[in-house]
């Protein structure tokens, strides 16, 4: 290698190198802040690179203007900042467990919140919960979080796949009985499969195919020219983030847009953004949106100043990302302040079963027998070019559904949800 | 079976872009050393000078000519003041060097562009698909076909035909020599890095109409095939890069129709499978373009 040119043996080898360096996530390596002593701090285990990076994004940026809420009407247990440290788990379980304990351990932070990958939701739950640190889940959706894998200490603001697949399912179901289905292949993807194929025993459905895609594929094509061929009813996406953008694109390149209808348990505000008018189409679960009164309410103050304030310092409007780390950090810190403590067991059972109103209408608790965030699930059509008066308003809000309704009921979440509480 | 064929014919298409990614790294590679790990970075970075000015209400096409010659600048401007002083030393300072700037490039554009991606489409002529009898294909991809059999025939035609292509490859061949005749190497160098960055921006303004167009668009969706590419198709070798990029698109679309989870690991067990059999690469041989 010293004449400056390349063997194949130093590029081997060198590649290897590299390799190795981008597996164990760097610059995810890279901590993020410093901190003042007398603080509580609150750890955030976030995807904020890879496919998921824009909703990870989006659910900080929520986080923090709940944070600074609360810092601007004095902290909480009496006069405490809260602040927050960043890690980048880069959605790496194994990373996000590294990110938790050194949190934890090392960054003295009280409470952990995070992520969007279930995945990596699961795995930080466990380890928050090996260190007896209280942790919600924003954004990792699967049933087994408040499931199979529950625990005391973990408790989740975003829907269930649960809730999920049986908002959309019912709904979607009246356009057809033939259903093609492109599944990402981890435990999201899983879980969503899962909850339609409960719809469908109910509803008569059947599957003319089944697709679980890599995360992080590019290429649909494989995938796509299966769909068209198998000519279903309809065409139900699961996949999200950026695999959503190559999906919902390419399956306007192939023509499916207009022939096949499309539609899924639902759709990122952030995701639909990205897409150009023509692949902007379909029917979707909605988690949160900043319109309508079936959402926010007609007089929701919260709600009016959460979306003003998001506006007006971030340019574009708060999307259900955003809410999900709005109100997972002003849980987390109504429940330090409330049960005037950051032990697990304490404030687990402070948040259980407290109703509280919040940025949607009807306000909501998290349910005792499995810690999920009982609220509301909305459904919408997408409008591909926004309104006149609001380039990013692309959700026409047609139906609401009550969480009762949505998510399995307490003595079937009893029957596989075991909290382990400390004794 | 019948959606084999369709596959094949994506696989083809993909392939192409590994082929044209893997050229311009191996422009690079071969006559500086330099493993240029901020390939995918310049890309994405045509990508949204593309997208910038289409936004701008430029038209497309004439995005899609000076997104590449804006990037090529850039990378002409890169290698003079940060990759020229590493050409004497260990092949490994300039992939670390070029490694750092594609995670700086990264959280540049994010900076600029947003997380989130940008809806970046072809022309509304291009949008629709196209009815080949065994499948509908989508226009675009087909344009995509053939603007990069464009791309390589032009390489060739470049390389083996005229007098600046001739002297990047005896300068391959033997740069001292080169030098001692009276050739500005170090001008040589400067051109090669741009040339391979200019094919590099043209791939990356085609796959953000096809892929999509994020922060970290293609470091690791075409970047690591491309380096597969090189090692199956022999280093040093043009012919090989083609070869090796069309039999790598076609074998990931077929395993991915198949078993969709092997769908990344398959590139990697074809060049293990090739480097036992032929450890040269298919067409491995010293020198640039044989």
């Amino acid at each position: 290698m010293s004449n400056g040119k390349v063997d194949r043996k130093s590029f081997l080898t060198t590649a290897a190198i590299t390799s190795a360096g981008l597996v164990t996530g760097f610059p995810a390596i890279l901590p993020s802040r410093a901190f003042a002593a007398d603080e509580i701090k609150i750890g955030l285990d976030y995807e904020y690179t890879g496919v998921y990076a824009s909703y990870a994004q989006s659910e900080t940026q929520g986080a923090e203007m709940a944070m600074d809420l609360w810092n601007a009407r004095g902290g909480v247990m009496g006069g405490s900042k809260v602040s927050v440290v960043k890690e980048d788990n880069n959605n790496n379980p194994g990373n996000a467990v590294e990110k938790a304990r050194k949190l934890i351990l090392v960054d003295k932070c009280a409470v952990l919140m995070g992520s969007i990958s279930s995945a990596v939701s699961l795995a930080t739950s466990g380890a928050a919960n090996a260190l007896n640190t209280f942790y919600i889940d924003s954004g990792g959706h699967a049933d087994s979080v408040t499931g199979d894998k529950c625990n005391y200490s973990t408790f989740r603001t975003c829907h269930s796949t649960w809730m999920e697949t049986h908002a959309t399912g019912y709904s979607l179901s009246k356009k057809g009985k033939r259903w093609y289905m492109i599944i990402p292949d981890y435990a999201f993807g899983h879980a969503l499969q899962a909850g339609y194929h409960d719809v469908a025993k109910k509803m008569g459905i059947t599957f003319v195919g089944e697709d679980l895609t890599p995360l992080g594929t590019t290429d649909f094509s494989p995938y796509l020219t299966k769909v068209l061929a198998a000519k279903p009813d309809l065409l139900i996406v699961l996949v999200q983030g950026d695999d959503f953008v190559n999906c919902l694109k390419q399956t306007s390149q192939f023509g499916i847009v207009g022939k096949i209808p499309i539609g899924g348990p639902q759709v990122e505000l952030e995701a639909v953004w990205a897409l150009p008018p023509e692949a902007r189409v379909g029917f979707w679960g909605v988690e949160w949106y900043y319109k309508g009164a079936s959402v926010i309410g007609s007089n929701n103050k919260l709600a009016n100043d959460f979306i003003a304030a998001y506006r007006k310092k971030y340019g574009t409007p708060p999307t259900a990302r955003s809410a999900f780390g709005y109100i997972t950090m002003d849980r987390m810190l109504w429940t330090i302040n409330e049960a005037k403590s950051t032990n697990a067991a304490k404030m687990a059972k402070t948040l259980a079963g407290a109703h509280f109103n919040s940025i949607w209408e009807g306000g909501g608790y998290y349910r005792e027998v499995d810690h999920q965030l009982m609220w509301p699930m909305w459904l919408g059509s997408i409008r591909a070019k926004g309104t006149p008066s609001d380039q990013y308003d692309i959700f026409d809000i047609v139906d609401r559904q009550e969480a009762a309704d949505i998510e399995q009921s307490v003595a079937e979440k009893q029957a596989v949800c075991h909290m382990n509480w400390p004794t | 079976m019948a959606h084999v064929a369709p596959e094949i014919f994506n696989g083809l298409i993909l392939g192409a872009f590994y082929a044209v990614v893997a050229i311009g790294l191996s422009l690079i590679m071969n006559l500086t050393g330099t493993i240029n790990m901020a390939h995918g970075s310049f890309m994405t970075l045509s990508g949204y000078l593309a997208f910038a000015m289409v936004s701008a209400g430029t038209n497309w096409w004439f995005a899609l000519a000076a997104a590449p010659i804006l990037t090529a600048i850039v990378g002409l401007a890169v290698e003079r003041s940060l990759i020229r002083p590493l050409y004497k030393r260990d092949p490994v300072y300039s992939l670390l060097l070029t490694f750092g700037l594609s995670l700086i490039a990264e959280e540049a554009y994010r900076l600029i562009w947003g997380g989130n991606g940008v809806p970046f489409a072809p022309p509304g002529f291009l949008q629709g698909s196209v009815s080949l009898g065994f499948t509908d294909f989508p226009a675009f991809r087909l344009f995509i076909a053939v603007a990069l059999l464009v791309i390589i025939v032009l390489l060739v035609l470049f390389l083996q035909r005229t007098r600046l292509g001739l002297r990047l490859r005896a300068a391959v061949q033997d740069n001292e020599m080169i030098a001692a005749l009276g050739t500005n190497t170090q001008l040589l160098y400067t051109i090669n890095f741009g040339l391979g960055i200019l094919v590099a921006g043209v791939a990356g303004v085609l796959a953000a109409g096809m892929l999509g167009l994020n922060p970290q668009s293609y470091s690791n969706q075409l970047l690591m095939p491309a380096f597969v590419t090189v090692i199956v198709g022999g280093m040093g070798s043009l012919y090989g890069a083609v070869v090796g990029g069309l039999l790598i698109g076609v074998t990931v679309s077929i395993v991915t129709l198949y078993i969709p989870a092997a769908s990344e690991i398959s590139m990697y067990v074809l060049m293990a499978v090739v480097l036992l059999v032929r450890p040269r690469g298919l067409f491995g041989e010293e020198g640039i373009f044989g």
